[in-house]
């Protein structure tokens, strides 16, 4: 295990970032934490000519609420900023929560929002929450910038819509109007596990009846999905215990989850009904957390 | 213990801890020396293949590259660590047997040089089949994995105590079960490194090691060196459990590199090389066939087993007697059947773990147990207090047990868990579960035949008596036997423990120890310590007898203070007088101990294994939550009760019971070397190696039962590894309580519970 030889650039504005990138093409990488492609690097899965390091862009490193736009995230923020950010736990402490559940503390120290959303890995655990949220996400290349939904970010596993010359500046929670979220992550033990499923949920309620929901699940299929069925078929209804439950069994058959070492595709499609279930209970009966 | 001890059943601060602590301490990657070159090794990227040709041409013109070894540089002398199978090579010759074989190695001027070298190293290879599924090694046609072992068949036992067709015809009932084990890896937060020195003649190695001893035979026999010209030196070790107790790659192929280019090499493997050298425990298969009268004492077992242990034997002959052999120990019964096969794959090797061989039969026999106790309407407890081994016994196959606390070591677990209250009361998707657990003391017989003391000591106290410094080959590897030892030294010296030093675990200058192994040194080279703390004491009371004007035969020495017996109020002169005024008058003032164990066992094949001076024992209780629709196991609490003679540091003992519970519970619900279809390793680093964090471990209550036994010094015995034994099983029996689901086979995973509650639930499954 040793990392390969690569030339290193550490830009000191979003423009120079940008141009560096359009200038290496497909031979340079984004270096944010590092903790994805560092090790990539060493065990040979990766071996970039250029690292583009983000380390000087300190703009993108806050979390700030800005009026009538929402909670905006810099894509710089490291996985403990999320969980020691007082506007997230005051607002979606899941989210804060979604990041403080991730790997160890070494790793939260310092892999960043950004790193975790661009790598596209099917089981992080920040997209579902965020998608339910109905986040939104910055691109900016040299052409100019691009906003659009995060849950249009991810084309496979490891693939995003990224252009190559383009970074992932800013994600933007928008204030909800949505009454109740949280995230319902299994994994097979307390810390440093991965999402064996990530069920993320974003309901609103009017008296008696779910008037929207959303709901998005991690590692049930090659990218964070939406359970749309599901969503469809809560819409309107009068709340109850069976129709949670039904939301559930709906939300499992439109998943497509995969076996590998963590546990097996009918494990994973019992474990999104029972979750989804759990976790639309949990946002009517307690809001946002 | 007793109060009249001034040193020993007390809490002392580690000798070592506040090293550790600060971070001062230097392992065997730390060291440093001028001149230093770094070695590693090249590995088989396939199961199974022949080597065609290995050209290190390329490498060798890489600058900063000082030395290219293969086979054709090294001796082809095949060792291993027990006698009966040599079969490893320092490298591979012919052919490649596991993924991770050992294929050449490199010693460059820095780390990075080293892989930039393995890079070029052109290794050409012909795959051939593997065998990875042990039962299905000794297929007709299987791959044969060594040309000397036909049906791949490394060790076959098969022991037959008593007359089991009669008991069986007799039993009022008769069950049959089927589990299985998993491959699990010790996982020591340390990983394997080592310096090697060779000059003049000489070759000293820095190893983290938990056997200076063994290094220095195996490695003095494969160079053609005397032992005497080979040094074996443990810096601060952090943990072996097993998987470091034999020597490996990084001490042959860095003795090599180091004589070649006349230069210290630091040779070192990372995660991914220590699970691929292994040495963890055997996935063992397990068939028990036990017969019972109608109040449910066993009357006869048939343990039937097959076990995978990968490409080379390493300490696997032994694990295989053990699997058995430590069956007949915590129930008495007088009629035994055990079958075992340990057959060759091409997986890494498999050794001793923690609990050596013990604890994965444990787990079927105690889940089989419970399976009987269900069967006949019995209470699990009430079971095991029927048949638990009683004090002053032999087992059916000749192991002389002293003594023997498990009756009480049940009741009491029984008492401080609440088990009469919880069990048939708890809610639905809670349990509790039983389980015991027995283990040497001390393995009675060295690893190859010799007739060595099993440990040796020596102290020498300071010119001036104000320091006094135990020389022991006993080999800390974070357990404490460094602190334990010196207790002991001083308590036997009538000393104080703060005022002693320690040189241990370097051949050069410390006597003979078999090292850290089988539960060994509390017991073994504790009594090689208390001779010696004895005979500094006969000597200082001598001369005090001089000074004092009193017969020695009145004189004593406590913490340092020698005293009349018999005259409370005559004056009292101190150690560091009587230690001054021997130097002046005799000259260095030494104390010697040597340990022998008794002939120990039976007559029969494969008798000597698991033989030992005496044997703890212990009985766990454990409570767990199930999720009754992810099938989640929340372990919430375990009782551990333990029958380990007496206590020389009630810290450290339970210490080792919280490690050795950790490993049970890793062991019982996570861990698992999992291989993909071409037998690379899948999970071979600590994110997916699902070892326990500090989150998932039960609330932890380790109990003690007042016992004393003869054979040891002071009355101890084993802690270390018998805690890890019963684990297992107690968490199976534990969830079945909970849900009613028997999961056969470890680990007992979310998904396993999930899948028998639904096959209950399905009816597909009857349990």
């Amino acid at each position: 295990m040793y990392l390969p030889d690569f030339d290193y650039y550490a830009p000191d504005s979003l423009a120079e970032t940008c141009e560096a990138l359009e200038r290496f093409g497909a031979k340079a990488k984004v270096l944010s934490g590092g903790t994805d492609i560092i090790i990539k690097m060493k065990s040979g899965l990766l071996s970039p000519e250029v690292l583009i390091s983000l380390k000087k862009l300190e703009d993108l490193k806050k979390i700030d609420y800005v009026s009538k736009k929402g909670v905006v995230i810099g894509a710089l923020s490291t996985h403990n900023d999320l969980v020691n950010s007082k506007i997230l736990n005051d607002r979606y402490l899941s989210v804060s929560e979604a990041a403080h559940n991730m790997a160890s503390n070494q790793i939260r120290n310092i892999g960043t929002v950004g790193g975790n959303l661009c790598n596209a890995v099917p089981s992080a655990d920040l997209p579902p929450i965020l998608i339910a949220l109905g986040a939104t996400i910055k691109l900016v290349g040299t052409k100019g910038e691009r906003v659009m939904l995060l849950e249009d970010l991810f084309t496979g596993p490891m693939k995003t819509v990224i252009a190559e010359n383009e970074i992932l500046t800013e994600i933007v929670i928008p204030d909800q109007s949505s009454t109740g979220s949280n995230y319902i992550k299994f994994g097979l033990r307390r810390s440093g596990a991965l999402a064996v499923v990530g069920i993320a949920v974003a309901v609103t309620v009017n008296g008696g009846t779910i008037t929207e929901a959303k709901i998005a699940i991690g590692a049930a299929a090659p990218t964070p999905i939406r359970a749309r069925e599901a969503e469809k078929f809560l819409q309107g209804k009068t709340i109850s215990d069976d129709l949670l439950a039904e939301a559930g069994v709906i939300a499992s058959g439109e998943s497509k989850p995969i076996s590998d070492i963590r546990g097996s595709a009918e494990y994973r499609r019992d474990l999104i009904r029972v979750l989804t279930r759990r976790a639309l209970y949990k946002a009517i009966n307690e809001g946002h957390v | 213990m007793s109060k009249d001890y001034a040193v020993i059943g007390k809490n002392v601060p580690k000798i070592d801890g506040r090293e550790k602590a600060t971070g001062a301490a230097k392992y065997a990657g730390d060291l440093k020396f001028p001149n230093m070159l770094f070695g590693k090794i090249l590995t088989s990227p396939h199961a199974h293949a022949k080597i065609l040709s290995i050209d290190t041409s390329e490498a060798e013109k890489l600058p900063g590259v000082k030395a290219v070894i293969t086979h054709k540089d090294v001796p082809a002398l095949k060792y291993g660590i027990s006698p009966a199978r040599w079969d490893e090579n320092i490298f591979c010759i012919d052919k490649v047997r596991f993924v991770g074989d050992k294929v050449a190695a490199v010693a460059c001027i820095d780390e990075e040089t080293c892989y930039k070298a393995l890079k070029l190293i052109k290794v050409e290879y012909e795959v051939l089949p593997a065998v990875l599924d042990a039962l299905h090694a000794m297929d007709e046609g299987a791959p044969q994995v060594h040309d000397e072992y036909p049906r791949n068949i490394n060790t076959e036992i098969h022991q037959n105590f008593g007359d089991l067709d009669k008991a069986m015809a007799e039993a009022h009932y008769i069950r049959k079960d089927y589990f299985v084990g998993q491959r699990t890896y010790q996982s020591p937060i340390e990983p394997h490194s080592a310096v090697s020195i060779w000059k003049d003649n000489k070759l000293t190695i820095y190893s983290s090691t938990q056997s200076p001893h063994y290094f220095q035979y195996y490695i003095a026999r494969e160079f053609g060196l005397k032992m005497g010209d080979v040094r074996i030196i443990k810096p601060f070790v952090g943990g072996g459990f097993g998987g470091k107790l034999e020597p490996t790659g990084l001490e042959f192929a860095g003795s090599v590199l180091a004589k070649l280019t006349g230069r210290p090499v630091r040779t070192f493997y990372d995660r991914h090389e220590m699970f691929a050298h292994n040495r963890g425990r055997h996935k063992v298969y397990m068939e028990l066939t036990t017969g019972v009268d109608k109040e449910g004492k066993i009357l006869g077992v048939h343990a039937n087993f097959v076990s995978d242990g990968g490409a080379y034997t390493s300490l696997g002959v032994a694990t295989s007697y053990y699997a058995g052999g430590l069956l007949t120990l915590t129930y008495e019964f007088e009629n035994y059947k055990f079958d075992m096969i340990r057959v060759y794959t091409n997986l890494p090797a498999c050794g001793a773990q923690r609990g050596h061989g013990a604890p994965q039969p444990k787990y079927a026999f105690e889940s089989h147990l419970d399976n009987i106790a269900k069967d006949l309407g019995i209470d699990p407890l009430e079971i095991r207090l029927r048949n638990a081994r009683q004090p002053n016994t032999v087992t059916i196959n000749d192991f002389g047990i002293n003594s023997c606390e498990l009756t009480a070591c049940l009741e009491k677990a029984a008492d401080i868990s609440g088990w009469r209250e919880k069990k048939g009361n708890l809610p639905k998707g809670r349990g509790i579960g039983i389980a015991t657990g027995s283990f040497v003391s001390g393995a009675g017989y060295p690893i190859y035949r010799n007739d060595l003391p099993q440990s040796a000591a020596m102290i020498k106290v300071h010119e001036d008596g104000t320091a006094a410094t135990l020389y022991t080959g006993a080999v800390d590897i974070g357990q404490g036997s460094d602190t334990a030892l010196c207790q002991m030294a001083a308590e036997a010296m009538g000393y104080r423990y703060e005022n002693m030093k320690i040189i241990a675990a370097d051949t050069e200058t410390t006597p003979h120890d078999f090292g850290a192994y089988s539960s060994r040194q509390t017991l073994m080279s504790g009594s090689a310590c208390k001779q010696a703390g004895e005979e500094i004491k006969k000597q200082i009371l001598d001369i005090a007898s001089t000074i004092m004007s009193l017969p020695p035969d009145d004189l004593d020495c406590r913490l340092g203070i020698i005293f009349s017996k018999s005259r409370p109020t005559a004056k009292t002169i101190t150690f560091e007088e009587a230690a001054r005024r021997f130097f002046v008058l005799r000259g260095p003032l030494l104390g010697r101990g040597v340990y022998h164990v008794p002939r120990l066992g039976g007559t029969f094949k494969g008798a000597a294994v698991a033989t030992s001076p005496a044997y703890s024992f212990c009985a766990q209780i454990s409570e767990v939550q199930i999720d009754e629709e992810t099938g989640e196991v929340d372990v919430c609490e375990v009782w551990d009760v333990h029958d380990c003679g007496q206590v020389i540091n009630p810290m450290q003992l339970h210490g080792q019971v919280h490690g050795a519970l950790y490993m049970g519970v890793g062991e019982a619900i996570w861990e698992e070397v999992l291989f993909d279809d071409q037998g690379k390793i899948q999970n071979p680093n600590l994110g997916g190696y699902m070892l326990p964090t500090a989150l998932d471990m039960p609330i932890v209550h380790s109990e003690l039962v007042e016992s004393y036994e003869p054979a040891g010094p002071w009355g101890v015995k084993e802690v270390g590894e018998g805690a890890t034994n019963p684990t297992m099983g107690c968490f199976n029996n534990a969830i079945y309580d909970a849900m009613g689901v028997r999961i056969d086979s470890l680990p007992l995973t979310y998904e396993k519970v999930w899948r028998a509650m639904k096959e209950k639930r399905e009816g597909k499954k009857e349990v």
